[in-house]
């Protein structure tokens, strides 16, 4: 090998130290990349490529009790390519011989082996459960814990119990898919419906159709007719949902969270960028005699130039062997999480092109833009400078006459100190050399506090950020505001129900609730939404709603409600006090919008409208199916403890209970799926923390070598170890300060920022950004202790050295 | 003019380096100071020529302006050395550098080896950069300069591994590298002991016999007997001659350090 090519090789492993640091801040941005456009790639793809390969449905018809020979008028529609009812109700179930009910959604379904619309992929044991028998879905298996073989107990409307036999676990894809909030499903023989004592008889379809199935229009318009044709032969339809078959329903949802991840891994790129910047110009600086050596014995730019290029290429060709693998295998698993999260498969472990090809370029790309500044200001520089050059400051340039220029930083910072000495107060002598030394070289200094900047602003704001979602979900929380709802599968006296719950101990409220299912129509006469309309009575104390327009229900009011903000999605026009063309309960009629208030758009369109209206439309005046019922305690546990014991007593009172339910169950669900998204913004906080603290321990370790000299000269005039630590230390804890005041400031737009994206991209409308002290206080205490230990090695090793070596340092 | 005079022969042939009037102002915060103050100076082929000042003198400035390392204020240095004269400052960063590599071997008193390379390979340096032989005869070149300097055996160590007499020998070796007529040290004897210092001097000697040019820089005036010329530079200025005239190869015997 050429000498000068050996000296490149050399130099990789002179200060082993350096390097490991130069190619982990590589490694660190070209991981993060990697993984998040991998999993980009490979969830972009599978997602919705799983999805489609299931069959799913094109429209979903919720309905009343229809037999087969309504199936097969549909099937035989014109656009429609096939049709399957089945029965979906929901269940109590748990393992024989344990307190806790669960809640499952049980499919029943007459024909396993003809099931064409939303396959069942096997995944344990039989795929076509007999009567009595019965199928789990994955997440039903996770809930509850059985294998196959084993029995699970249900739960009729009076009390008693049925066993099923578990026969297998399955997969399903896309039955549940798109919303968060669906119980597990398990599936069963039409044959075991009688057993459960549940008619045999269907209640949803299923349709997929022949043609333009990912053409929203014409699934819209489909939907309709088949609606129409349904509700012809007097079965009612309450909802009906329509899906295409090439986009996952969380598909947007996905993509938006890994835009924001991306996003994130850019910036880590860009600090980790400066970082190489940082070592690289150090690096030069420590070669700036070698370099001087070269061209006094012949080397010429370009050689010089082509040298130190060639080290950074090799910089970025040890960090790709390390973080491409890395950021494959972290793409597969970030993309198998989302995967068992959401319920779709992977197409197996593959390595993504695109995500390779990227984490190439960047791997190499990064490292050469932040040297080229560094390599070229190191190959240009002069001879005698180099071999001359005192490289612990920087210098800046002269005034006219030959003058050294003293910075503002220099000038203030000496004005105040010798302001203060003139006041009698001394700032001890170690201290103001840390002081002074930190602004020595000052293009290092703003490098060094961009990069813990950036990184402690972006941790800051994921805590902000983690509040805001929180306190978003605590507001959604306020229209679930009732401890426990009990649904009966009959209507009671409002007066009856209200009179024996205030009896049982600890209830302090109870509300009667009227519902309807709606359809919004755009002005054509098609379905714009479907939408759940809650009536509550006007003086409720159970929702707490936050208007965006207009007002909330008033006595009085009639034909009139408050509708969730994602309407806005489907008519952006719509204002408060417009008139909206509805079908409710079958009757097509104008009602006035009152308001528009705020909502998680994720569980479809909402409203609200009177109970006293309500009930009378649905001829249940002072009558209800679902109470809303409030207790002392509103924590989670004391809302279980309640809603089992109202169950019972409820039961043992002879009334037909279906279901009851704890106010904060609607909640975990969402909060759980905020928590992932939550997680992955924390990690990536903590790689920005990381790649900011690595920067310091940089920066700190590259001020120490270069005044080496120095530290022999303070040594030798009677300097202890104690003291030469202390300056570097107290050096690294003045940088981190200044880092943190920094990140604070900065931690607020890019709070506004990033919970208006994140929001945008979960709930669908921006939220109130909200702030906490927790996120301050933990960097401060991180950047800390950060900077004090990035500043102990580099000072450890100051310490050590014979004032011989130091002095002896070239 | 304080030199040594010079063979007849050298007198009628143009000088190998030249300086006119070079000036050198330095600029600092305490104001300008004029390190050199109008030098005149002609260097033959073949002369060991020994610049002898106190620090502060303008010893080193004066090779900074021989060998293009430092920007002149005013006035030429010319060398003649090739084909044609060089006027040295005229020269671009990048040509000077190819073109110092190929004409002038300098040798520092701190030696200035690559600690990251063997001695072999910090000899070859120059001749890679500069790409003046093909890889293999480099390396017979770069043994047999490690020869010449007697420590063919540490070919293969690195430069912490050897003395600094032996770090010197290297030094020269490399400056020696590309085959350059002229070679410029700056007290290359200066950190070194009395006899290692002789054993420099006799290596410089013997490149004296072989056709070599050495420009040397000391504050020593005990090696004046040493040098076949020398000049006396005092606050920037050359100054009158102290000396009477020594042969151009000095005789059997080493001179006091």
């Amino acid at each position: 090998m050429r000498p000068r090519w050996r000296k490149v090789f050399l130099d990789l492993f002179e200060n082993k130290l350096r390097t490991a640091l130069v190619v982990f801040s590589i490694a660190v941005g070209v991981i993060s990349i990697g993984v998040i456009t991998g999993a980009y790639v490979i969830i972009a793809n599978d997602m919705s490529a799983s999805y489609s390969a299931n069959h799913p449905m094109n429209v979903e018809l919720r309905t009343e009790d229809f037999g087969s020979d309504l199936v097969t008028t549909v099937q035989g529609m014109r656009g429609v390519a096939d049709a399957e009812g089945r029965r979906i109700f929901a269940m109590r179930v748990r393992m024989p011989g344990t307190v806790q009910w669960k809640t499952l959604d049980l499919v029943a379904i007459d024909d396993f082996k003809k099931v064409n619309i939303n396959l069942l992929r096997p995944i344990s044991g039989s795929i076509a459960p007999a009567k009595q028998e019965i199928l789990l879905e994955k997440k039903a298996l996770a809930s509850l814990n059985l294998k196959p073989g084993e029995i699970l107990e249900l739960q009729l409307q009076d009390g008693t119990t049925r066993q099923l036999t578990v026969v297998g676990v399955v997969q399903d894809q896309t039955t549940g898919a798109g919303d968060f909030l669906s119980p597990p499903f398990a599936y069963i023989h039409t044959d075991t419906l009688e057993y459960l004592r549940q008619p045999n008889q269907f209640n949803r379809m299923f349709v997929t159709l022949s043609e333009n199935q990912n053409n929203d229009e014409h699934l819209r318009a489909m939907a309709a007719r088949i609606k129409d044709k349904i509700e012809k032969t007097d079965v009612g339809v309450g909802r009906s949902r329509v899906t295409k078959t090439n986009e996952h329903p969380m598909a947007s949802t996905v993509q938006a969270i890994l835009g924001i991840l991306l996003a994130l891994g850019v910036l880590i790129l860009f600090l980790s960028s400066s970082l190489i910047a940082n070592t690289l110009a150090a690096l030069l600086n420590q070669h700036l005699r070698h370099i001087g050596v070269m061209k006094l014995v012949g080397g010429r730019r370009n050689q010089i130039f082509a040298m130190y290029i060639t080290l950074i290429v090799a910089f970025g060709v040890i960090a790709l062997l390390i973080a491409v693998p890395l950021g494959g295998q972290g793409a597969f698993g970030l993309a198998a999480f989302i995967a068992d999260k959401l319920n779709f498969s992977l197409m197996g472990y593959r390595i993504v092109p695109l995500a390779l090809v990227i984490q190439i370029v960047v791997g190499m790309a990064v490292p050469l833009l932040a040297g080229l500044l560094p390599v070229l200001n190191g190959s240009r520089i002069t001879v005698l400078h180099a071999i001359s050059g005192d490289i612990a400051e920087e210098t800046a340039p002269p005034l006219a006459g030959g003058k050294k220029r003293e910075a503002v930083v220099d000038r203030v910072l000496h004005r105040v100190t010798t302001g203060l000495a003139r006041r009698g107060y001394h700032l001890p002598r170690p201290l103001l050399i840390s002081l002074r030394n930190t602004f020595r070289r000052k293009g290092r200094l703003l490098l060094t506090l961009f990069t813990l900047t950036m990184g402690g602003a972006i941790f800051v704001a994921v805590f902000n950020v983690r509040v805001t979602l929180f306190d978003y979900i605590a507001a959604v929380g306020n229209y679930f505001k009732a401890d426990v709802t009990v649904s009966f599968d009959r209507p009671y006296r409002l007066s009856e129900v209200q009179r024996d719950a205030l009896r049982y101990p600890g209830v302090t409220a109870v509300e009667g609730w009227a519902f309807a299912n709606a359809e919004v129509l755009f002005p054509d006469g098609t379905v714009a939404d479907n939408m759940l309309i809650l009536a509550p009575p006007v003086d409720s104390q159970l929702v707490e709603p936050t208007g965006l327009q207009g007002r909330w229900l008033l006595p009085g009011d009639e034909k009139v409600i408050t509708i969730s903000e994602s309407i806005l999605d489907k008519l952006p026009t719509l204002k408060a006090g417009d008139m909206l063309r509805m079908k409710v309960d079958g009757k097509e009629d104008d009602w006035r919008v009152a308001g528009i208030f705020k909502f998680v758009s994720q569980q479809g369109t909402i409203a609200y409208g009177s109970y006293d209206y309500f009930s009378r439309l649905t001829n249940l005046a002072n009558r209800s199916v679902s109470f809303r019922i409030v207790g002392q305690a509103h924590d989670p546990a004391s809302q279980q403890i309640l809603s089992d014991g109202l169950d019972k007593y409820f039961r043992d009172l002879g009334y037909h209970v279906s279901e009851t339910r704890t106010g904060k169950s609607t909640l975990a669900t969402a909060s759980e799926s905020l928590d992932i998204l939550v997680t992955f913004l924390l990690i990536m906080a903590l790689l920005t923390a990381s790649v900011g603290a690595m920067g310091l321990t940089g920066t700190m370790g590259m001020n120490v070598l270069e005044r080496t000299r120095e530290i022999g000269i303070m040594r030798a005039i009677g300097a202890v170890d104690a003291e030469i630590m202390r300056t570097v230390i107290v050096e690294g804890v003045v940088i981190g300060t200044i880092s943190w005041f920094l990140g604070a400031l900065l931690s607020f737009p890019f709070t506004y920022m990033l919970s208006t994206i994140v929001s945008l991209a979960v709930f669908n409308s921006p939220v109130e950004v909200h702030f906490t002290w927790l996120g301050y206080l933990i960097w401060l205490g991180v950047v800390l202790v950060l900077s004090a230990l990035a500043s102990v090695l580099p000072a450890r090793n100051a310490a050590r050295l014979t004032i011989r070596e130091v002095l002896a340092y070239e | 003019m304080a030199t040594v005079e010079q063979s007849s022969a050298q007198k009628y042939s143009p000088p190998l380096i030249e300086l006119r009037e070079v000036v050198k102002t330095y600029t600092s915060e305490a104001g300008d100071f004029t390190a050199l103050k109008g030098i005149d100076l002609n260097i033959q082929a073949r002369e060991f020529l020994g610049v002898i000042g106190k620090s502060g003198a303008g010893k080193s400035t004066l090779l900074n302006m021989i060998t293009g390392v430092d920007h002149l204020t005013a006035g030429e240095v010319t060398i003649r050395a090739g084909d044609r004269p060089v006027s040295v400052h005229a020269l671009t960063e990048n040509e000077l550098a190819l073109w110092r590599g190929r004409t002038l071997g300098v040798v520092y008193q701190s030696f200035q080896l690559l600690p990251m390379l063997t001695l072999l390979e910090n000899i070859l340096l120059p001749m890679d950069l500069c790409g003046m032989y093909q890889p293999r005869e480099s390396r017979r070149r770069a043994m047999e300069l490690l020869e010449l300097v007697e420590i063919p055996e540490h070919a293969h160590k690195l430069p912490a591994y050897i003395s600094g007499g032996q770090q010197q020998r290297v030094a020269i070796a490399r400056a020696l590298a590309n085959d350059p007529p002229i070679l410029v040290a700056d007290e290359p004897t200066g950190s070194l002991d009395s006899v290692t210092a002789d054993h420099i001097f006799d290596v410089f000697e013997h490149l004296i016999e072989v056709g070599k040019t050495i420009i040397m820089v000391t504050h020593d005036m005990g090696l004046m007997p040493r040098f076949s010329r020398h000049l006396l530079l005092a606050d920037g200025e050359i100054a009158p001659p102290p000396a009477p005239v020594t042969p151009a190869i000095p005789a059997p015997g080493r001179a006091r350090r």
